[in-house]
């Protein structure tokens, strides 16, 4: 402290860890600071078993039958990465790859009348699907070439539909798809969580489409990557890579005040010591009189003994429970990730329930997830307000981050990070701008 | 016998300033450099050693400096074969303050078997003239926390940096169980060029 720097970051959530890695991997001076004992804010993982239940303010020991809390480590947000998304590019070119290990989600599930069906990952499997029609599939199959091949800067590939101002809505209409079709392709393959699509220009769709065929082809069963050890190591990771080019790091470290003056950041007041800084990156908890409410997410994590039915005894799956389903607004979504991937002891679990609330009775709005993983054996229900900045930082220099939303993939997350550094730097951000500066494993070629 | 290359990650934990830097850096290029500035954008680095004929790449990871306010996490810690504890011989508080590093590493790297891990003990700067921690004293902590090796070096002078991490390398060689290492199964390469089959959907 009592030092200058050219950026400080407060919170260490998965945005901010990011942003810090970024800057000093540019040379920016950086300290990043949390008030927790560790990484990731709200995208967490929390271990050992004990304070998640002290979290949520459950008096009770765990019981015996959870095994060692240190198995444990629990993420507060349900999110899995897209296998050709943003936050993989980023690892990549990052090389924050170095301390992670990925699997790949074991299948992606659709409910449907009250049944779930397994997402078809190969053209075998679509074509047995009951998801829909024999005909419907030949049409559909028609739709996904028409897709695979469309390229924005060639109009050959357009077939009379213009990127910019045919909607959605049309261009289903012209391949003649019906609504079971419909409801399949923008809710379990574009990932949309409403309906608000249909009416907006196709370029969008098509591109999360695309992305979703392009990581589901990278590995095949599903598009989605989990790291070992849970969503947690990400912040973590990334951490480093700031560390590693300057980053001063400091958790435990309590924030007393954002000093502004004439209306910009000049610093932070911790335990009495001011750092002075050019620039503030912080998380919406850091600074509530800057940001404002957008709406709820309320998330339930289910610990389970069993695998969910009728997903072939997976240790790792979404489900989509489209809201035309259930009555809702917004898609309602489960993440199940399990002791394979070391976020729980042996023979254990966990399964997330989250979407957007609509309502004053969020948990009852998810009841027809929960019931999908009956017997449960203990819930954590949090709900969570969602914030925006209500400045763009131009005047300030303060840039607060969004909240995590109620998606379930990390690319909402890498254009809010996007759009941070642009307002930032007056630069568009270029994945080149991650990469490490020199050969860090100095010393190998000369042996 | 045949010689057999592994990797092995080794870590040097302890206060900063103590000299951590600068030893692996003596150790690895044989060069000291008072200010250190270099070290921006070293994540770690490594040096191929033949111990008792055996031959094994050593992977010294630097902790860039998240030590100095205790925010060093699993990213550093996981997948250690080995951890130098590192103390500076004219800093008592350095020294007083490696049980609470040798904690932090239990926790952090989850270590199953604390008592058998291979842990080291230097005391470094012992090119300085001022001590405040005596050898009799560090070699009684060593010998009650799990009968470590303890080794005072310089690494201004070169003095034991060598020997102290050959001896670190005999004692994971030397584990009964090191093949038994938990590799993950199933995991993905993403540095892998994707599949060439096509897909549906």
């Amino acid at each position: 402290m009592d030092e200058e720097y050219d950026v400080i970051v407060l919170g260490t959530g998965l945005t901010e860890c990011i942003l810090s890695g970024i800057m000093s991997v540019n040379g920016k001076k950086v300290l990043h600071m949390d008030r927790n004992p560790y990484y990731g804010g709200e995208s967490s993982s929390i271990t050992p078993l004990e304070e998640l239940y002290k979290r949520f303010g459950i008096s009770d020991s765990p019981p015996e039958s959870m095994g060692r809390g240190r198995d444990w480590n629990v993420d507060l947000i349900p999110k899995f990465l897209m296998a050709n998304g943003q936050l993989v590019k980023m690892l990549l070119y990052t090389e924050v790859t170095r301390y992670l290990d990925f699997k790949v989600v074991e299948g992606s599930f659709v409910y449907k009348g009250g049944k779930i069906y397994k997402v078809p990952s190969t053209e075998t499997e679509a074509l047995a699907s009951n998801l829909m029609g024999m005909f419907e599939k030949r049409r559909f199959r028609k739709f996904l070439v028409f897709v695979a091949n469309f390229d924005e800067n060639d109009p050959k590939t357009f077939e009379g539909v213009d990127p910019k101002l045919t909607t959605m809505g049309e261009v289903y209409k012209k391949f003649d798809l019906g609504q079971d079709v419909i409801d399949f392709t923008g809710h379990a393959l574009a990932l949309y969580r409403t309906d608000d699509y249909l009416e907006q220009p196709c370029l969008e769709t098509i591109n999360r489409i695309k992305l979703y065929s392009e990581s589901l082809a990278r590995y095949g069963k599903s598009p989605y990557l989990y790291p070992l050890y849970g969503l947690g190591e990400l912040p973590q990771g990334f951490a480093r890579l700031s560390a590693i080019y300057g980053g001063t790091y400091m958790l435990n470290k309590p924030v007393d005040e954002i000093v502004m003056e004439g209306g910009h950041v000049v610093g932070v007041k911790s335990e009495g010591q001011v750092a002075r800084c050019k620039q503030l990156i912080c998380d919406p908890s850091y600074i509530p009189e800057r940001v404002h409410k957008v709406g709820q997410v309320v998330r339930v994590i289910c610990v389970l003994s069993h695998p969910i039915k009728n997903t072939n005894d997976a240790n790792s799956c979404q489900i989509i429970i489209p809201q035309n389903q259930v009555n809702r607004k917004s898609d309602i979504y489960v993440c199940m990730i399990s002791y394979a991937h070391n976020v729980a002891a042996q023979g254990k679990y966990i399964a997330i329930v989250s979407t957007t609330v609509e309502t004053s009775d969020p948990e009852a709005e998810i009841e027809p997830a929960l019931e999908l993983l009956e017997p449960i054996d203990q819930k954590f229900v949090a709900i969570s307000d969602m914030y925006e900045p209500t400045d763009d930082g131009t005047e300030s220099q303060v840039f607060a981050s969004r909240s995590y939303d109620a998606t379930t993939h990390f690319e909402t997350t890498c254009n809010d990070i996007k759009d941070i550094y642009k307002r930032m730097t007056g630069s568009d951000f270029d994945f080149e701008n991650m990469k490490r500066k020199q050969n860090d494993v100095f010393g190998e070629d000369e042996q | 016998m045949s010689s057999k290359s592994s990797l092995l990650k080794v870590i040097l934990l302890g206060d900063g300033g103590v000299g951590k830097s600068s030893l692996m850096n003596r150790y690895v290029t044989n060069k000291f450099d008072a200010h250190l500035f270099h070290t921006i954008g070293v994540e770690f680095l490594n040096k191929d050693l033949e111990v008792d004929g055996r031959t094994v790449t050593l992977q010294i990871w630097d902790t860039a400096g998240q030590e100095r306010f205790r925010s060093l996490r699993t990213p550093f810690y996981r997948g250690s074969d080995c951890c130098l504890l590192t103390f500076s011989v004219d800093d008592s508080q350095s020294f007083h303050n490696l049980v609470n590093w040798k904690k932090e590493f239990i926790y952090y790297a989850d270590v199953k078997e604390p008592e058998s891990f291979p842990f080291v003990v230097l005391g470094n700067k012992l090119d300085v003239s001022e001590r405040q921690v005596s050898s009799e004293e560090a070699q009684e902590w060593c010998m009650e926390s799990g009968g470590y090796p303890y080794f005072e070096t310089s690494a201004k002078d070169a003095t034991n940096v060598a020997v102290a991490f050959e001896e670190a390398v005999r004692r994971v060689l030397s584990l009964e169980d090191r093949h038994e290492h938990l590799i993950p199964t199933d995991t993905v390469n993403l540095h892998r060029k994707p599949r060439s089959a096509t897909q549906c959907c």
